[in-house]
């Protein structure tokens, strides 16, 4: 279904948060800060209704802006890939990406993120959790965040689902380890499958019958809630989130499973592991996933053989993207689901030794489209080499806060936890990058 | 014998040389990152002449003796005839839809050869996709006519004629070599080693490496290869500095000898080289780990006779006539301030002299 025909004949979408901007006065809008738009119970309320779905292509490793979304033609710091026009006139893209080329009209780009951290350990946690650290506390991720925010109680099918068929990737490996959750609690950490690393024993044992398993897991569950509440034992509670979790994995398994796919999908998005987890997120939200995350390991990460590798994997990209954006459209559900493809940082603009491109975060690229966001929209713009963002730059938290402002969320929430500081979703009031914003 | 390498000229050249190729009277020309075609200066007084260009990376420069003309080819795609005399481009060829990744010319200069093939994902573990087009093909020097095209696996990233002019050798990412017949057309061989392919384990799913250089030994009865070593880490190039030699002819395909693990560090070979007198060989590229990017190594034991970091990364090696200097065409990476990076003077051609005794 277009997004003609969805704004035309579905009550559903009378209270949308487009409609909601649109019934307000350019006057009204310039003149509310955004804290104050999300303080409107009713748009607070309909985002809910909506039932908004995130999916992240985690770029891992750092996708070069130069091959990519701001190409520098002509230049010394090109490399050997052209550009080609776009669907937006005088805007263009790498020549890798001629699928994406010809929606750029339907998707954004902001050229302008500029960031601090260029190491991948202090890169990765920045741009998932969307805040430099504050130790002793451990900030949630996107992921964790939204899957709090826009998951059901109770689903079977987890708020937060980790695709990540290569189980290695150096410091995303540590990372992939580590606390996703935060402050949150366990509850709220992926649910992490993909190509060989599968989702293991969620099937239920022959042996018994529906009935004694479920006898089981009832004494089971009553017994743990009772020590959890005799002892306020977070522990506890993780331990039996996890038996949740795992109660709902067993009703869904088949969801994950690549195989029952259609064949002509699978070719679609291509042979490679990204591409294939790619389609399973989008029938993972079609199911009612409200957040997945599809990584491949770390193969942006291009310090020796930069064009070598890039010749194949910005094609595959282009390609991904393109077809997400295809399907989500077609299925209507561009509208509530929003798209963000991105890594922890850009590529320098100068070739190493190895001619390859190292780490660089002081000005790089992202894609973001369907819900909430504008269409056509091309934010910022570089220097004529690439070194630096010319006029405004946007970091970590401004990109957060255009996520929740693009799902409905206000962006400034407090985090409701008695035992924490006063932690937001976004601190020190940073606002959305409000020209990506519908 | 003795081999010693002793340090001699630095050229600057204005950005990375891919390519160098030897006229006549030791006049060197070089190709370039930034397309161009240079005629390599004989001191560092003199600046590098522009002499052709292409629309992309210049990848190699090859010298026709018999039409006094240079052959370049590049990223473009394209082969171009250059009378370096007149610094006039007299013939281009659409030779490939995309880059051309290496050429070689006939030692009678009478045939020019070119390989291309863009890596595309074509499997689940990222296995390259099937060419679209033919990977190597030849062309008549004199008219610019092709006469043959080759089908193999892209991306081909090396290609070689045998010393008497009737076989081509073409080396791609996957560790296998191609060999054809010039005469009747036909595959006379197939040599296939997993030695220089990395499958990314730790960072990524994809298929880096390959068969980087590729060179007939003086009699053509072996086949010389030079790349990296598997690596676990596709994007660190960390893999062995490597050669292997392999007997192909009489339908027996064998590896007979490779480089000595204690004489080798860590590194991408991208060049060999055999010297004029046929005993030795040079072989270099970038260094990782360990102490030469450039080396030399006795033919009959495949010991390494000598060494030498050049602090570059070498692209292509080439001795000159007599075989008393080796030139190194690279560079150690563009500059990292902005004010210097719009300078093309970046490129580097170093030369090493050699004494055999």
């Amino acid at each position: 279904m277009s997004r003609k025909q969805q704004d035309c004949g579905n009550p559903e979408h009378g209270l949308h948060r487009r409609r909601f901007l649109e019934g307000m006065t350019a006057g009204a809008i310039s003149s509310l800060s955004w804290s104050g738009l999300f303080s409107n119970p009713a748009f607070a309320e309909t985002a809910r209704k909506q039932q908004k779905r995130c999916i992240l292509l985690w770029l891992c490793g750092g996708p070069s802006q130069f091959e990519t979304w701001d190409p520098k033609p002509g230049t010394s710091t090109s490399g050997p890939f052209g550009s080609i026009p776009t669907s937006i006139p005088g805007i263009h893209f790498s020549e890798l990406m001629p699928k994406c080329a010809s929606i750029a009209h339907r998707t954004a780009v902001i050229r302008s993120m500029k960031t601090s951290a260029r190491e991948h350990t202090q890169a990765i946690n920045l741009l998932q959790r969307g805040h430099k650290p504050r130790p002793p506390f451990t900030r949630p991720t996107l992921g964790s965040v939204l899957s709090q925010q826009l998951g059901q109680l109770g689903s079977s099918i987890p708020n937060f689902i980790l695709l990540d068929p290569c189980p290695e990737g150096n410091e995303f490996k540590g990372f992939k380890a580590g606390n996703w959750a935060g402050w949150l609690g366990a509850q709220y950490s992926p649910v992490r499958t993909g190509g060989e690393f599968r989702i293991p024993h969620v099937n239920k044992l022959d042996s018994i019958t529906e009935g004694d398993h479920e006898a089981r897991e009832e004494l089971r569950s009553f017994f743990s809630k009772k020590f959890e509440n005799d002892t306020r034992s977070e522990a506890a509670s993780s331990h039996n989130a996890v038996y949740e979790r795992v109660k709902g994995l067993m009703s869904c398994a088949h969801l994950f499973d690549l195989e029952r796919l259609p064949r002509k999908d699978r070719d679609r998005y291509g042979p490679g592991t990204f591409g294939q987890h790619t389609l399973l997120a989008r029938t993972l939200v079609e199911e009612g996933a409200p957040f997945v995350m599809v990584a491949n390991g770390m193969p942006w990460d291009c310090h020796v053989f930069n064009h070598e590798i890039y010749q194949m994997v910005v094609p595959d990209l282009d390609n991904i993207i393109y077809q997400l954006h295809c399907d989500l459209e077609e299925r209507g559900m561009l509208e509530d689901t929003l798209v963000v493809a991105m890594g922890e940082f850009g590529r320098t603009p100068w070739l190493n030794a190895a001619r390859g491109r190292d780490h660089y975060p002081n000005a790089w690229s992202l894609t973001m489209f369907g819900s909430g966001i504008a269409e056509g929209a091309v934010v910022g713009a570089t220097d004529k080499l690439g070194f630096d963002v010319t006029g405004q730059a946007y970091d970590e938290q401004n990109l957060f806060a255009t996520i929740f402002a693009a799902l409905g969320i206000n962006p400034h929430t407090e985090f409701n936890i008695p035992t924490l500081p006063d932690f937001h979703y976004v601190e020190d009031n940073s606002e959305p990058i409000k020209e990506v914003l519908a | 014998m003795k081999v010693e390498l002793k340090k001699g000229a630095t050229l600057k050249m204005p950005t990375h040389c891919l390519s160098l190729a030897r006229g006549e009277g030791n006049q060197f020309y070089a190709s370039c990152f930034d397309g161009g075609i240079y005629s390599v200066p004989d001191t560092r007084w003199k600046k590098p002449v522009r002499l052709a260009e292409h629309q992309n990376y210049a990848s190699g420069v090859n010298w026709s003796p018999t039409t006094r003309h240079l052959v370049s080819a590049g990223y473009d795609g394209r082969l171009v005839w250059t009378n370096p005399d007149e610094k006039k481009i007299t013939r281009e060829v659409k030779a490939h839809d995309f880059w051309s990744w290496q050429s070689a010319i006939s030692p009678d200069g009478t045939r020019i050869a070119s390989s291309t093939g863009q890596y595309l994902c074509g499997g689940h573990k990222y296995e390259p996709a099937p060419e679209k087009e033919p990977s190597v093909k030849v062309f008549e020097v004199h008219t610019g006519k092709q006469t043959h095209a080759f089908e193999h696996v892209p991306p081909v990233e090396s290609v070689a004629f045998s010393n008497n002019g009737k076989f081509l050798a073409a080396g791609n990412l996957m560790g296998e070599v191609r060999v054809w017949d010039l005469t009747t057309g036909t595959e006379a061989a197939r040599i296939k080693t997993a030695n220089f392919t990395g499958w990314g384990i730790i960072k990524g799913h994809y298929f880096t490496g390959g068969v980087f250089a590729l060179a007939f030994s003086p009699d053509d009865s072996e086949i010389f290869l030079a790349g990296m070593g598997s690596t676990r880490d596709p994007a660190a190039g960390n893999g062995k500095q490597l050669w292997e030699r392999w007997k192909w002819q009489g339908g027996k395909v064998e590896k007979t000898g490779s480089a000595n693990d204690g004489e080798i560090g860590q590194g991408l070979m991208e060049t060999l080289a055999f010297h004029p007198g046929g005993k030795i060989f040079a072989m270099a590229g970038r260094l990782f780990k360990g102490q030469w990017n450039t080396a030399i190594f006795d033919l009959e034991t495949g010991s390494r006779l000598a060494q030498a970091d050049t602090k570059m990364r070498v692209s292509k090696a080439i001795w000159n006539e007599e075989g008393s200097r080796l030139y190194l065409a690279g560079s150690s990476g563009q500059p990292k301030e902005r004010k210097d990076l719009e300078k093309p003077d970046w490129g580097r051609v170093k030369v090493l002299e050699v004494e055999i005794s």
